[in-house]
């Protein structure tokens, strides 16, 4: 029997990656009201990689899955397509996972930003080619350069928020 | 190679076949399923698009409640952003407004000046008599450009009186009968205005044509150099029936330019009158002056009062400062007072240690020449002294006279 703060910290340490994605796909993370017109960066991406190589058990496919569905409704996109851009870049990460001995920020920070260069071209092509949306490439890479370079800086943030979780709770 | 392409293989299999410890599905069948659901999605299956439905309905109510706490601070920071804007605003009204203030003031100047200076030419001032009238009868004729208005000798109308549309001059009263009177308006061709030509001041007299223009008579073209500019019509008010300064319309530029004829379009469609203002104007020859007299003089008076508070002011401020530095000076020669009656004080000490010190001296050079005198005494003395029978022959001295004392100190000679 834990205390209630210990209880808390518990649950945040077990949901918190499920939670913060849901809220950042509901609430479309954007910024826009800051009206910055070269800013943009795909903060659900970020989450996603981080959490799959560092706790996969913490994100479920599901609930990723699940997330995307979500995301295509918010964003007006086919339903499914967010999903599987998610689900590719958790296959990446599990691969990226699978094939490192001595993880390091910077490997990692390439491996990321191959992968949602993949990604987004995938998108690109999808909605461009097959589902008839106009989009704008420049705005594309963009936003693959901000949530790359974001990448180093919300890690850094992930990292200092799993390790106090970790101190004080001794959840696991 | 062989190894490495195994170990890809390995990595690859392993991370889209295997299930986590807490995943149901692995990564690859989750893939598929979306896939499916993508194609599905675009060929608008039946089930899909309930699925559709569902979850779209779960999202905008969730998305809503999700983001109040985004939307609050987007509100926030919007409000904050206006408050900026506003503080800006503000800060330009703020300026603008003094410059308009200023303005103001000059235009009252100007206003004031104008006034005295209409006065100095004999002008008139004011309306003295305002008679709003209805139209009556407007029957259009070509041959006679007037109309009846409601009002007569009845309401004090007499002939000459000028007729206005608001603030338009539309035309004079030239028949008054017990409750209606004419008004001939000025776009009849016996209606003749002294007029002039502004911003140049130019005279002229302005006649009706018979239809909705006036037209410019007894000008030469000579005045009008500059044709480029608008050319307003006023009333000069020459003639002395009308009040100057009353606007009529301005020329057609169109005609102006091809030097045809100077017409006029006037501001009022004489065609549309309902209700006129009847106005006479009176010489006004003390009141107006008074009141600006008055006006000024009560500025002046003001001017004079706060010119002498802020002597008031200012000699006070110099008073005070001539009292601190007064103080300054006093205390300063108080203690120069004090100074001045220690340094006395020592003078007066030296003094008397001077001449103390001038005895002790004194003293000491008398003992030093009796000292010398002794030791001479002692070497030459006998030369001088009568005793000494050695001296016989010559002249000696008793001792202890001033001729003794006078030989030693010559070591024994004359």
């Amino acid at each position: 029997m834990g205390s209630p703060a210990r209880k808390v910290r518990s649950f945040l340490y077990r949901y918190f990656p499920v939670i913060l994605l849901f809220v950042v796909v509901l609430n479309e993370v954007d910024f826009n009201y800051l009206n910055l017109k070269y800013f943009s960066f795909n903060f659900s991406y970020i989450l996603i990689f981080y959490y799959s190589i560092k706790r996969s058990q913490s994100l479920g496919y599901v609930y990723i899955f699940i997330a995307g569905l979500f995301n295509d409704v918010v964003a007006g996109t086919p339903p499914g397509l967010s999903s599987l851009m998610y689900l590719i870049l958790c296959g990446a990460a599990a691969y990226l996972r699978n094939i490192t001995l001595r993880p390091s920020l910077i490997k990692d920070g390439i491996f990321f930003l191959i992968t949602i260069l993949i990604t987004n071209s995938l998108l690109f092509i999808a909605l461009n080619f097959v589902f008839d949306y106009e989009l704008e490439l420049f705005d594309q890479i963009i936003n693959i350069t901000f949530t790359f370079l974001l990448y180093f800086l919300f890690s850094n943030i992930f990292n200092l928020f799993e390790k106090y979780l970790m101190r004080n709770n001794n959840v696991r | 190679m062989e190894t490495s392409r195994d170990d890809f293989v390995i990595a690859l299999r392993s991370a889209f076949l295997k299930k986590g410890a807490q995943q149901r599905f692995s990564l690859l069948s989750l893939i598929f399923f979306s896939i499916i659901f993508l194609i599905l999605g675009s060929l608008n299956f039946k089930a899909t698009n309930y699925a559709k439905i569902v979850i779209e309905e779960i999202v905008y109510r969730s998305s809503f409640v999700i983001s109040l706490p985004e939307n609050l601070i987007k509100d926030n920071y919007l409000v904050v952003q206006n408050y900026l804007e506003l503080y800006k605003v503000n800060e330009k009204n703020k300026s603008e407004l003094k410059e308009l203030k200023s303005k103001n003031i000059s235009k009252n100047i100007i206003e004031y000046e104008n006034i005295r200076l209409k006065q100095l030419i004999d002008d008139y001032f004011v309306a003295g008599n305002q008679i709003f009238a209805k139209v009556l009868i407007d029957k259009k004729s070509p041959f006679l450009r007037s109309v009846i208005v409601n009002k007569g000798s009845k309401n004090n109308i007499k002939l000459g009186m000028a007729v206005l549309d608001d603030i338009y001059f539309i035309g004079k009263v030239v028949e008054v009968n017990y409750t209606t009177s004419r008004v001939l308006l000025i776009s009849d061709v016996n209606s003749k205005i002294p007029v002039s030509l502004e911003p140049n001041s130019i005279q002229a007299i302005m006649s009706g044509n018979g239809d909705e223009e006036g037209i410019i008579e007894y000008i030469s073209d000579a005045n009008l150099k500059n044709k480029s500019e608008k050319l307003i019509v006023f009333t000069s008010g020459m003639a002395g029936l009308f009040k100057s300064g009353i606007p009529i319309g301005q020329i057609n530029r169109k005609n102006f330019l091809l030097d045809k004829e100077f017409m006029i379009d006037f501001y009022t469609d004489l065609s549309q009158l309902k209700y006129v203002k009847i106005l006479s104007f009176k010489k006004e020859f003390l009141n107006p002056s008074i009141q600006v007299e008055e006006k000024v003089s009560k500025i002046d008076i003001e001017n004079l009062k706060n010119s002498k508070k802020e002597n008031i002011n200012f000699l006070k401020k110099q008073k005070k400062i001539s009292e601190e530095i007064r103080k300054k000076l006093e205390d300063k020669n108080g203690l120069l007072n004090k100074q001045l009656t220690k340094l006395r004080k020592e003078n007066t000490e030296l003094n008397n240690l001077i001449s103390k010190k001038n005895i002790i001296i004194s003293q000491e050079r008398l003992k030093e020449s009796d000292v010398e005198f002794l030791e001479l005494n002692l070497l030459y003395g006998n030369k001088c002294s009568k005793d000494n029978i050695k001296n016989i022959l010559k002249k000696k001295y008793k001792v202890g006279t001033p001729e003794y004392r006078d030989c030693v100190a010559n070591k024994g000679k004359y």
